[in-house]
């Protein structure tokens, strides 16, 4: 990082399905609350960058940057991003370069998303834009049949069992509890996710993250300190089409996305000591704690069997609830995520906690390294 | 928009690509499929073409992985405006009628590092159970040496690469060595003569190459043994296998250092990836290490055996 | 002017099956002697996402196979059928494109009822006996509407046969076409408005005056332009559109059941419209030897009848068989699979 870029505030609205909530009051909403966690006032910010991946098919709504910017009294530059379920994390990477240039010193991050104005079938088109257009809309494939040609494929080369799969929703439900922000708030047991009607064998109806209404906001600045540092912001990104992967269960922008991150942080993985992940289905989760390195190739699913026995091993993923327990509204989870970090940190007192957000099927994936000093 | 004339008409040309014959690497059933699917569920497959390309697209049938599978024109789906989309299905290929192989899929590999004995256990494996067992050759770049026993296939960097591009190769890896660097892989096709002959495929062979075939097959379609030198520790194993390299004579010393460094990652392999072996032997004496193999393969403890 | 002749040819059937007695069951009739009665055990219904364009793909792609040719080799593409996917866009067009035939080539569609898939024969042998082109692709090509309830549900069948033309001195040629004629008429026995779905027959009108006498004017005729009797040739395919009325006709004329065994693909497929007749000749080409004589006579309704007299120049060979199992369907699932037509 070339600058000390701090978290200095952030909010969100609760996610769900909001029938009385437009886009648009969503997006207010969360500002709201950032600027009521913040010690700055709305005319601080000096940029605005809004993620958002479905305004123009959820609320035929384009031209986010002038919409968030019109919320804030002197009208700031505003920018949108977009980089499927990744576009949160990409606004906070797009904010960090805007920071280290000096071209602002203070950014309002946003990420917003609805999905329920739509009908279901135009929102899961939708969402396939997050694939190849070309190659792969043809098969009429959807977002849960890819995540199912990658646990099938997982569960040849690995042996892992629909059992095994079933812990991973199970955790993220009993931390969700927890959150007063989440989506649901019931716990799940293992037995009844593999009973869940199939939506894409071999996943079910509970292995698959829902449509959500939300958004989350953050604010980073150059110019006023808090407790909470990044120390890492970085994106890779892969193929957009499956058809053109080495391998099906193993997302190399998560393995390269790491690396780097981990190398700008200046730490080793195991100083970490809390994660929120991308587990848009189940069997991601798993994926991703092999790509990110807490676990080898196959053995993923052991730390969700050591934190469905409640142990925090190697540390608490996903405390929030994930994108299972809480909630998906896509391009709000990578802000949501950071905020989930900072807080998990504050509570338990941590150093270093890791947000790892991914579009599509990791055709672009995100980290973002935070650290809590105390300052 | 998607499903207009022009993108419509673009996607004739990627649709004559996909008439090819293929395998199902994964499979999947869209229980809800997209409106203009109709409301049945719709199976759809990762295939890897002949050529070498990938594709999604619709089964006829959700199928395993490995199926073989044929191409098929079939109407995809009608526009709101009634034009016609035709596009690539796949449906099970009907193997011909050959004899049913008695260890259909099925391969025994034995792993471990170099100068642990792999050639002399396998050696004898071949020669008592001529008729069931067969030893998958190794497609190699590297040049042939005094001392090799038949078991590699010897071709250039270029015809690797051709074969690798074909999809004719299951597994491969190279080893960096000082002196050079060598690709070694395995062809589909050896597999499968062996396999229609009604014998069993005896691969020896490393981690990466092990890795691939699981990853090819499956893990379950592997009878995996590990082979470790005797010795209590590391070091030891290590001092035995540098020993044995020495005595087999068929190496220069840089050989011998590089094959020493790569036979400390495969001892640490064993460890690392317990779950790709199904037994790790101890090779202190030939005649056990057969004799447990024998007793564990289905099918070689009943064999007929030439002594 | 040379003579053309075919140099490769194949068909497709869908592996779908419905059995006559399934249908009479469902409408309360005597299954076992609807069955024999008809001469017909089970009739080929598509696949949901197969119509005739997929079909006569499949169909040609086999005839190519056996030709050996090249596909840009093919400079005319004719297909016929009742069941085209779209009243106005071209069949010929999409299956040209689909199969990649020379990009100037001569290509329309053809509706004469049953016998469009022997016209679309006739024509592309004109392109070639002219010296216009050295090699042509003809197909018949149908998924047979049928009132549900009505008569012919029972026959109503799907498939395709393709034959590639070209001239007789071509290395690949495997049977000469020596002679065609057509005998046409307009005559009332069975028609489909184009915004209907169904067509309507006119019942026993569709036997003497129809069939019948369209049949064997054209027998009668080719017989006497050829200077031959029945007793030289030794294959006969007759349009099938049940087992009665060819087998009159063989009655009427002295074919042996030899000389019609080879072709009689009825019993176990059904009519298959503008394919039935091609898809006989398929059935003897794959068998008949060298110097073997065949006679092909097709009946389409509206009416008209083509006839060919052909030489083999060489013995026949099997196609590849179709290894995929048979499904039989229950009448729901068969109402469910039965082609919406423009």
């Amino acid at each position: 990082m070339e600058r000390d870029i701090f978290l200095i505030g952030g909010g969100q609205t609760k996610f769900g399905e909001w029938w009385g909530r437009s886009l648009r009051d969503l997006i207010e909403e969360a500002v709201e609350a950032a600027f009521k966690d913040a010690p700055c006032t709305a005319l601080d910010i000096d940029l605005v960058v809004i993620a958002n991946m479905l305004g123009e098919i959820g609320s035929h709504q384009a031209q986010l940057g002038s919409l968030a910017s019109s919320l804030l009294p002197h009208r700031p530059p505003a920018v949108r991003v977009e980089s499927a379920c990744a576009s949160g994390a990409l606004a906070l990477h797009t904010a960090c370069a805007f920071l280290e240039s000096g071209r602002a010193k203070t950014v309002l991050c946003i990420g917003a998303e609805k999905m329920t104005d739509a009908s279901p079938d135009a929102i899961a088109e939708g969402l396939m834009g997050a694939a190849d257009a070309e190659v792969d809309r043809p098969s009429g494939i959807t977002f849960p049949g890819l995540f199912g040609l990658i646990a099938a494929r997982y569960m040849h080369e690995y042996g892992l069992t629909r059992d095994d799969l079933s812990l991973v929703s199970a955790v993220h439900h009993s931390n969700a509890c927890h959150n007063p922000f989440a989506q649901f708030h019931s716990t799940i047991t293992p037995e009844a996710v593999s009973r869940s009607p199939l939506v894409s064998d071999p996943l079910r109806l509970l292995d698959c993250s829902p449509v959500t209404d939300g958004a989350a906001a953050c604010i980073l600045s150059t110019q006023m300190p808090s407790d909470l540092r990044l120390r890492a912001s970085q994106v890779a990104t892969d193929t957009l089409s499956l058809t053109q992967r080495a391998t099906l269960t193993s997302f190399s922008a998560t393995k390269d996305a790491m690396g780097k991150a981990l190398t700008e942080a200046e730490i080793s993985r195991s100083e970490i000591g809390v994660l929120e992940t991308h587990d848009c289905f189940s069997i991601a989760a798993i994926i991703n704690m092999e790509d990110l390195g807490f676990a080898e190739p196959g053995r993923g699913v052991e730390i969700y069997r050591a934190l469905h026995r409640g142990k925090h091993a190697p540390f608490p993923v996903n405390l929030s609830g994930g994108l299972k327990g809480c909630g998906h509204p896509v391009a709000a989870t990578g802000i949501k995520q950071l905020l989930d970090v900072g807080k998990a940190l504050r509570k338990n007192d941590g150093a270093i906690g890791l947000a790892h957000n991914f579009g599509g099927a990791a055709a672009t994936a995100a980290i973002h390294i935070l650290e809590r000093t105390h300052a | 928009m998607p499903d207009s004339s022009p993108t419509a008409h673009r996607a004739l040309k990627t649709k004559r690509c996909k008439l090819q014959d293929g395998i199902v690497l994964s499979c999947t059933v869209l229980r809800h499929p997209p409106a203009r699917f109709g409301p049945r569920p719709r199976p759809v497959a990762l295939i890897a073409l002949e050529d070498g390309a990938r594709v999604l697209a619709p089964l006829t049938q959700a199928l395993p992985i490995g199926t073989h599978v044929r191409s098929r024109l079939r109407l995809s789906h009608i526009t709101a405006e009634g034009l016609r989309i035709y596009d690539a299905t796949y449906e099970p290929l009907v193997l011909s009628k050959n004899p049913v192989p008695d260890f259909p899929g099925y391969i025994l590999a034995l792993t471990g590092p170099s100068g642990v004995g792999k050639s002399t256990v396998s050696a004898v494996l071949m020669r008592m159970f001529a008729e069931y067992v067969e030893r998958v050759p190794i497609v190699t770049t590297r040049e042939r040496r005094e001392g090799d026993d038949g078991e590699y296939r010897y071709v250039s960097k270029r015809v690797f690469t051709e074969l690798q591009k074909e999809g004719k190769l299951i597994a491969m890896t190279h080893i960096p060595a000082t002196a050079e660097e060598r690709w070694y892989g395995y062809r589909a096709s050896d597999l499968e003569r062996i396999w229609k002959a009604g014998k069993l495929p005896v691969v020896i062979t490393e981690m990466h190459l092990l890795q691939g075939l699981a990853e090819r097959y499956g893990r379950r379609s592997i009878l995996s043994f590990g082979l470790l030198p005797p010795g209590k520790s590391k070091r030891a194993m290590l001092s035995h296998l540098l020993h044995r390299l020495r005595l087999r004579g068929r190496e220069t010393e840089e050989h011998i250092k590089d094959r020493l460094k790569n036979a400390e990652e495969d001892i640490a392999f064993f460890s690392r990836r317990k779950d790709l072996f199904d037994r790790i032997l101890v090779n202190e004496n030939v005649e056990h290490v057969i004799e447990n193999l024998r007793q564990t393969v289905p099918g070689l403890s009943e064999a007929r055996t030439e002594n | 002017m040379s003579r053309s002749a075919i140099v490769g040819f194949g068909r497709y059937l869908p592996t779908f099956r419905v059995k006559t007695e399934e249908i009479a069951t469902h409408w309360g009739q005597d299954g076992k002697a609807t069955a024999r009665s008809l001469g017909l055990d089970a009739k080929t219904v598509p696949g949901r996402d197969e119509d005739s364009f997929t079909m006569a793909f499949e169909a040609s792609r086999q005839a190519l196979d056996v030709s050996g040719l090249k596909s840009s080799q093919i400079s005319a593409v004719f297909v016929g059928s009742e069941s085209h996917p779209y009243a106005v866009k071209p069949t010929s067009g999409m299956l040209a494109a689909a199969l990649e035939t020379d990009p100037f080539c001569f290509a329309a569609d053809l509706e004469f009822a049953c016998k469009a898939g022997t016209a679309a024969m006739q024509i592309v042998g004109g392109f070639i006996g002219s010296g216009q082109i050295e090699y042509g692709l003809a197909v018949g090509t149908d998924t047979a509407q049928a009132r549900p309830g009505d008569a012919l549900e029972y026959t109503a069948a799907a498939g395709a046969a393709a034959v590639i033309l070209g001239t007789e001195k071509s290395k690949h040629a495997l049977c000469c076409i020596d002679h065609t004629l057509s005998f046409t008429t307009d005559t009332p026995d069975f028609w489909r408005p184009a915004a209907e779905k169904y067509p309507h027959h006119a019942g026993r009108f569709t036997g003497e005056p129809a069939y019948f006498h369209h049949v064997r004017t054209a027998l009668t005729g080719i017989l006497e332009t050829a200077k031959i009797s029945i007793a030289d040739i030794d294959h006969v395919v007759l349009h099938m559109p049940n087992a009665k009325f060819p087998k009159t006709i063989a009655k009427e004329f002295g074919i042996s059941e030899e000389q019609l065994h080879l072709g009689f693909i009825f019993p176990s497929i059904g009519n298959t419209y503008s394919a039935c007749s091609l898809l006989g000749l398929t059935g003897v080409l794959e068998a008949a030897k060298k110097g073997e004589r065949i006679l092909l006579v097709s009946y389409g309704s509206g009416s008209g009848s083509d006839a060919f007299l052909f030489t083999m120049l060489r013995d026949g060979a099997p196609l590849p068989p179709d290894e995929r199992t048979p499904e039989e369907l229950s009448y729901s699932e068969y109402l469910e699979h039965s082609p919406q037509v423009h």
